[in-house]
């Protein structure tokens, strides 16, 4: 038999197949459907909670005081938003299985980056979308809304809702890594969240939970928060991410696809 | 011949698969490729075929057993190795929104290609699988020859030096079928290559060597000359033409020469077998003298036993009718 010459290699870039899956990643996410909605709906959904206040405003002259009406809006769209996240970040791998993912699997990217430009990916379009939204509902109500808001308990307010948002993504990334099929991992990240949600409400008062952040979201955007509570909870949030996302990274660099 | 296991292209030792202690996929598979081979995988469906191209890719992982790939155990994490390998996959998928160019950029991307090295090997594999006049059309109104060759495109971004190709030729028109044998042909000379079909001609074709694997076993490795030797030799067909009077004459003559195990006449056709170990030559020049003793003509004579196809079928006949001896002679097998 004969044998074929040794081939010259091309030189390669260790990362590139990371990068190539992030910014795929990236621009199929924000050109999906659940992307479109919940940016709409919750584009929407401010602007008719601000009419709404308006209309009260004018009709019966009551005023609401822009950090507890920054807070709604915040609050409301962090648990609107969280189903569209969900279904956002739990079919992100799992909606793929199949030839698809193949295609991709079979080159030269190992399992561990392909996780990681996922994860990655989803946490930048969710993350710099919710930042993006909410900077705007601050820089408008700083211009228009008499203002009890301070500028640093915006920012630290913002910075916590994303923490928060992050820890869902990466959940939803994990259980995308691990379930059979997209709508057991939506279904199984859905009654997750809400009830850890639940059960970190039922945790003294002196450990922080998302709920207890919600509620205190008015004093916060007032400049009054305990920066070391705070602190601990987007600690906690960054422990928890991390460690689900090692969870998903070794049980999916394990898997059959 | 690799004198050095780390020479050889792939290796197998005891591969088993079995999905999630329900099915048996693949069982105790052990084999070696050397490079230059081009090696046709065989079987019927359901036989681990696919499974066992998902090993050797790490797409799965083995239950039992393991792969090693030029030298180096076979991982889902050994995106080394697979820099090396080009793949397609039985019924490619294509993210039908891209474009020819903006998927093969993707796809050198993830082997890590730089820029300056990708670019231009895009252009000359969109060029050489003839698809320059779409290369920037959605992929989404391809024919099934344009996917074809788009995929093939795909598996040489990287340059590999192996290849494994599932089923190239299914769903091709007969002229795209031809151009992908005669490119595995070209590719065969200097690169190894592992061909999955179900079409036994394609693999007879391009192959010079054969697995077979029957229910997740693998009952036969080795040349395909050996393959096609080894199953029913001496087994012969042949047209004639004449009278056929003459025809029954000459074959109650041949019946009577005792190198001939059984002749038997359908028409104008004489089915000739012979013991393994006879001398064909001397036998067939007698059939010969008394073809032409009664005036008969040869239109065409074959070979019945060398046809890939029926040694195929051959040795997945005799590996089912091995029964429950198959748990006690497992070795002999292969």
């Amino acid at each position: 038999m004969d044998t074929p010459a040794p081939v010259k290699r091309a030189r390669v870039r260790r990362w590139l197949p990371y990068w190539a899956v992030f910014q795929a990643d990236l621009r199929q996410t924000t050109r999906s459907w659940v992307y479109l909605v919940w940016v709409l709906v919750s584009v929407l959904g401010a602007a008719g909670y601000l009419l709404y206040r308006v209309g009260i405003y004018h009709e019966a002259g009551m005023v609401q005081s822009a950090s507890q009406l920054i807070s709604d809006l915040l609050r409301w769209s962090v648990v609107g938003s969280i189903t569209l996240i969900i279904a956002l970040a739990g079919g992100c791998i799992s909606s793929e299985r199949g030839t698809m993912a193949d295609s991709v699997l079979s080159r030269g990217i190992s399992r561990y980056q392909y996780f990681l430009a996922k994860w990655h990916a989803r946490m930048v379009a969710v993350l710099s979308t919710f930042l993006a939204m909410g900077v705007v509902a601050l820089a408008g109500s700083f211009m228009f809304l008499h203002g009890d808001l301070s500028l640093t308990g915006s920012l630290v307010a913002l910075a916590t809702i994303v923490t928060l948002l992050a820890a869902v993504t990466t959940c939803g990334v994990t259980v995308s890594a691990i379930a059979n099929s997209t709508m057991l991992g939506i279904t199984v990240l859905w009654v997750l969240l809400y009830g850890a949600g639940f059960a970190l409400t039922l945790l003294p008062a002196q450990y922080p939970s998302p709920d207890r952040v919600l509620n205190n979201l008015p004093t916060t955007l007032r400049g009054f928060y305990d920066l070391h509570a705070l602190g601990r909870l987007a600690g906690w949030s960054a422990l928890a991410s991390g460690l689900i996302a090692m969870v998903g990274l070794g049980y999916f660099a394990r898997r059959d696809i | 011949m690799a004198e050095n296991p780390s020479d050889l292209v792939v290796e197998t030792y005891k591969l088993t698969k079995i999905y999630q202690n329900r099915q048996i996929a693949l069982n105790d598979v052990t084999l070696r490729i050397e490079p230059g081979c081009v090696l046709g995988l065989l079987g019927p469906n359901g036989a681990g075929k696919t499974t066992f191209l998902r090993l050797v890719l790490g797409l799965h992982r083995p239950t039992a057993g393991w792969v090693k790939v030029f030298g180096k155990k076979m991982t889902p994490n050994a995106a080394d190795v697979r820099r090396r390998i080009g793949y397609i996959p039985t019924n490619p998928q294509f993210p039908r929104g891209m474009s020819p160019i903006g998927y093969l950029d993707y796809m050198a991307r993830l082997f890590g290609l730089p820029a300056d090295v990708r670019k231009p090997r895009l252009a000359s594999l969109i060029r050489a699988v003839d698809l320059l006049a779409v290369s920037g059309d959605p992929i989404a109104g391809f024919s099934n020859g344009m996917t074809a060759r788009l995929a093939v495109a795909t598996s040489l971004i990287n340059e590999p030096e192996l290849l494994i190709w599932d089923e190239p030729t299914h769903g091709l028109d007969p002229e795209a079928r031809r151009s992908m044998l005669e490119l595995i042909k070209t590719l065969g000379r200097e690169k190894t290559l592992v061909v999955s079909s179900h079409n036994l001609g394609d693999i007879d074709e391009v192959c010079n060597h054969a697995a077979v694997l029957s229910r997740g076993q693998l009952i036969y490795c080795g040349s395909l000359q050996d393959l096609k030797g080894r199953m029913r030799r001496n087994h012969y067909e042949l047209e004639l033409e004449g009278d056929q009077k003459a025809i029954g004459k000459a074959a109650q003559a041949i019946k009577g020469f005792s190198e001939f195990k059984s002749v038997n006449v359908r028409q104008r056709r004489l089915e000739l077998r012979m013991s393994d170990e006879a001398a064909n030559t001397s036998a067939l020049a007698n059939v010969f003298m008394t073809l032409s003793d009664n005036k008969v003509t040869v239109v065409s004579i074959r070979s019945v036993g060398q046809q890939t196809e029926q040694a195929f079928l051959d040795l997945v006949e005799k590996e089912e009718s091995r029964g429950f001896a198959r748990a006690y002679q497992s070795g002999e097998a292969a």
